[in-house]
């Protein structure tokens, strides 16, 4: 019964973290092994014979003859086509007028064939009608989409072109314009010199983050406003709380306004002769700077609120008797304080490492990866691919398999915190319970 | 008699009205309504014009319509305040994928590659009559750009163009003419004035102390599809036009980057030069701070607006960007949005997107557009347009510049040919690699990622 009333009081949590945590890592370990991106597209592809397809047939060694008549595109008047454009309601007098006058006679384009259906005495009189008729006297593949393989295959057998089953499969796959399984996408990974300076950056993003600021500076902080009278030290850790609660656009549109050529630092370093510049782009030692700046100053306060409650707890009698000894503050810190926040620091390690691993917001928001690509990140490099590309193919396939490589190395990374930071031993039942 | 004469004159439009109500009673009276929907990407309030030209076509179709004896009613419905460009083009392709995409979008022709391969949109060739005015008026270049695969897919809908720039008092002062300077733009279309003496007047410039050290060229700060036009003027080809492959040409490629190192090494142009922040970028060629520069023609509102310049004749001239040697040519690319109609609605509703679209590029509605948002135009026949004739900087750059301008290729893998590019130009021009090493460099990263799609030369 009790197991049964869990269950039942789990579900909506269950339910929450299938929908927002395992389909879309699912989706993304699908999404990997596909070549997807804007130009297939999501929801499956259709066939269309372009000449980029008979190009990369012919580079394949397939027979250039039957190529060439697949590819050139031809209207004729015939037989077919005027019975065709009686059944579609185009006009007699124009159907008639073709069949005695014009049977038999082909073009070579559309445009060709309408310019002539213009001249005619019967032409049609408005551009809509125009386009309506050319269409029954049309002759080729090439320019046509077929949504499906039985379509495809139909006009290929209209054409009696003699193909073989193979040459016949091959058509079909090349001129398939949706997405197929691959697992080309690691492949290109590998490959790809830039993947390398990518993962540089984000080791280096990640390391200089946390070691300045999540633990050093948020150790700082904790430990400094610990001497300080109660009221003052609240007032410096809310200070220091404004950048995690502030909206990451207006707290990363502060920094611009800071940086920026005509901004604050500007403003104020003129005055002593310096050129103005942008402090947040100039170079890419600037964009770092700033990067790291940004993104410790929101995660320093995690780590300060959690080391102050931690230090807070350390008994008085501790700190009171090592001043009696004669102990320094310095003294105090390395040799109670710290030793007391091994496990505080090492819970902030990894946390926040898995959190700037997959975080981006605010270097998308301040650099967005510059200046060229010295602050992409392995997820904003991900979301560049995938969803915001210049050139206007967005990449699904190949960007979700980078997203799936940031899974993988959080998922081995959380194993290996657990087992080298014994974390069983941390959450173990206390003896006393024993 | 009088009398009889109005009664028969009565009795006459009478039966002539009676005739008239009947015979109309007769003429089929097809009552259409249909709903457009126009989305434009990239745009403010200045742009607004992309898509209220959409509206005011629609109200002349309706026109046309009635007099045809035909009953439509179109309600258009517009938008055009997406998050960006990044924004808008999700918006498209999600919608798209729910059969909810707007009937007519407006955005850069590079999107017709990748989206003609999903279906999401349809050939507009197929709806309107490319021989008919006023589609038969349209820059032929800018036709070319907005097809693909031998196919067109769009309408372009507003032009602009990357010129050369040079600073005429500095021109003047080592020792140009007024008929020189005249003659400038012509001599660069010919192929007379090179990329070299390009560097050749930096250097005599800065050697006459007319503008700091490294200002004497003083190209674009950021990535940018300008750079390739250096290619171009090497005699590069960014796409093979019959096979549709993209072309990577190692000997025009290597000029290309030898040119930006050979600047540097004249000391011409700074090393750090990129990422030069715009701003300060803009200041600077606005008042004479830099020799010789090149940059867009949306420019020319920038330096006589923000940056104050009141004589823009008088102090700068402007021409195609020159060739670099004899297996160039001068060109200048330009980025065209396009009109393009989706898979969206029945044939008819396409049909009546696309002849909306047809309308929407007469000249005039057109040239509200292009000059109230400081664009160039798609018809030839603009120039003739008063708005667009007495605009100085419009009807000049057109002229001047549009006939030669080509542009970056509708191609779905163009995208990590540009990054690559880049990567090599930013090594050769900051002395990391030579430009020998840069190109191989490229060459190795484009065949592993573009493998057949490029072809190497």
């Amino acid at each position: 019964m009790s197991a049964k009333l869990g269950y039942i009081f789990i579900a909506p949590a269950l339910a929450l973290v299938v929908l927002f945590f395992l389909a879309p890592v699912l989706m993304t370990g699908v999404f990997s092994m596909t070549n997807m991106s804007t130009a297939t597209g999501i929801t499956g592809g259709s066939y269309q014979i372009t000449p980029s397809v008979l190009s990369q047939l012919g580079d394949q060694g397939f027979d250039r003859k039957i190529l060439k008549r697949i590819g050139s595109e031809s209207y004729s008047i015939s037989e077919k086509g005027l019975l065709a454009a009686t059944k579609a309601d185009v006009k007699t007098e124009l159907v008639e007028e073709l069949r005695e006058r014009y049977l038999g006679e082909t073009f070579a384009s559309r445009r060709l064939f309408e310019r002539f259906l213009k001249k005619l005495d019967n032409r049609p009189r408005s551009i809509r009608t125009l386009k309506s008729t050319s269409p029954h006297f049309r002759k080729s593949l090439i320019k046509e989409r077929f949504a499906s393989t039985k379509e495809l295959l139909q006009s290929l057998e209209e054409m009696d072109l003699g193909l073989t089953q193979v040459q016949t499969d091959e058509l079909v796959d090349a001129s398939y314009t949706g997405w197929i399984w691959t697992g080309e996408n690691f492949r290109k990974m590998f490959l790809l010199p830039e993947t390398k300076q990518i993962l540089l950056n984000t080791g280096f993003y990640v390391a200089s983050t946390l070691l300045l600021f999540n633990i050093g500076f948020a150790l700082v902080l904790a430990v400094t406003t610990f001497y300080l009278p109660k009221g003052q030290a609240a007032l410096f850790r809310a200070l220091w709380f404004l950048p995690r609660i502030t909206p990451s656009v207006l707290y990363v549109l502060l920094w611009k306004w800071l940086t920026w050529d005509t901004g604050f630092i500007n403003a104020v370093v003129t005055n002593f002769g310096v050129t103005p510049r942008n402090w947040m782009l100039d170079t890419a030692a600037n964009a770092w700077v700033t990067v790291i700046m940004i993104n410790g100053f929101i995660g320093a306060s995690m780590g300060m609120i959690l080391f102050s409650s931690a230090i807070t707890s350390i008994p008085k009698q501790m700190l009171y008797a090592s001043e009696v000894d004669g102990a320094n503050r310095w003294q105090q810190i390395r040799h109670i304080i710290l030793p007391q926040l091994k496990w505080p620091i090492l819970f902030i390690t990894v946390y926040q490492t898995l959190s700037l691993l997959t975080s981006f917001e605010q270097i998308f928001l301040s650099t967005d990866g510059g200046p060229g690509s010295s602050t992409e990140v392995w997820a904003l490099s991900a979301y560049h691919t995938a969803l915001d590309n210049y050139w206007g193919n967005l990449q699904y396939g190949y960007g979700a398999a980078l997203a799936l490589v940031l899974v993988l190395v959080g998922v081995i990374m959380s194993l290996i915190y657990l087992r080298f930071f014994r974390f069983d031993e941390l959450i173990k039942t206390p003896r006393i319970e024993q | 008699m009088l009398a009889f004469k109005s009664f028969s004159k009565r009795f006459a439009l009478g039966i002539v009205g009676v005739g008239v109500s009947f015979g109309l009673s007769l003429t089929p009276v097809m009552a259409k309504d249909i709903t457009i929907q126009v989305w434009a990407g990239g745009s403010n309030v200045n742009d607004s014009y992309r898509v209220d030209a959409i509206t005011m076509a629609a109200d002349i179709l309706e026109k046309e319509a009635a007099i045809l004896g035909e009953d439509l009613n179109i309600t258009v419905e517009t938008k055009y305040d997406f998050d960006g460009w990044g924004g808008f083009k999700q918006a498209v392709t999600l919608a798209a994928e729910a059969n909810k995409a707007p009937h007519i979008v407006v955005t850069g022709h590079e999107d017709i590659a990748p989206w003609s391969q999903s279906g999401l949109i349809r050939p507009i060739e197929n709806y309107v009559d490319f021989d008919t005015w006023p589609l038969s008026d349209l820059f032929e270049n800018l036709v070319e750009i907005a097809s693909f695969e031998g196919t067109i897919y769009g309408v372009p809908q507003d032009a602009e163009s990357r010129p050369f720039f040079a600073w005429i008092p500095h021109l003047k002062a080592i020792g140009y003419s007024k008929a020189d300077i005249r003659a400038l733009p012509g001599k660069i279309l010919s192929g007379n004035y090179t990329l070299y003496d390009v560097l050749d007047d930096a250097k005599k410039i800065q050697d006459a102390g007319l503008v700091k050290p490294g200002y004497g060229f003083y190209p674009r700060v950021s990535k940018g599809g300008d750079y390739w036009q250096f290619y171009l003027s090497f005699g590069g080809e960014m796409s093979d036009s019959k096979s549709g492959k993209l072309v990577f040409d190692r000997s025009a490629m290597k000029n290309f980057y030898t040119f930006f190192a050979k600047a540097v090494e004249m000391g011409v142009t700074r090393k750090n030069h990129i990422g030069t922040p715009w701003d300060q970028w803009y200041s600077e060629v606005a008042s004479g701070k830099a020799g010789l520069w090149h940059g867009g023609t949306w420019h020319y509102s920038r330096y006589t607006g923000k940056e104050g310049l009141k004589d823009f004749f008088g102090n700068i001239v402007f021409g195609l960007i020159p060739a670099g040697d004899k297996n160039g040519r001068a060109n200048t690319i330009t980025h065209p949005l396009v009109y393009l109609v989706t898979n969206r609605g029945s044939e008819d509703d396409a049909q009546i997107a696309a002849q909306l679209v047809a309308i929407a590029s007469e000249p005039r509605i057109n040239t509200l557009h292009a000059i109230k948002s400081a664009h160039l135009g798609i018809t030839k026949s603009q120039q003739n347009v008063p708005l667009y004739a007495n605009n100085r900087w419009a009807s000049e750059a057109t002229k001047l510049l549009l006939p030669h301008a080509s542009a970056m290729p509708n191609h779905t893998n163009f995208s990590p040919y540009f990054d690559a590019m880049w990567k090599g130009l930013e090594a050769s021009w900051t002395g990391q690699k030579s430009p020998e090493k840069a190109v191989a460099d490229v060459e190795a990263e484009l065949r592993a990622n573009l493998g057949n799609d490029i072809i190497i030369r």
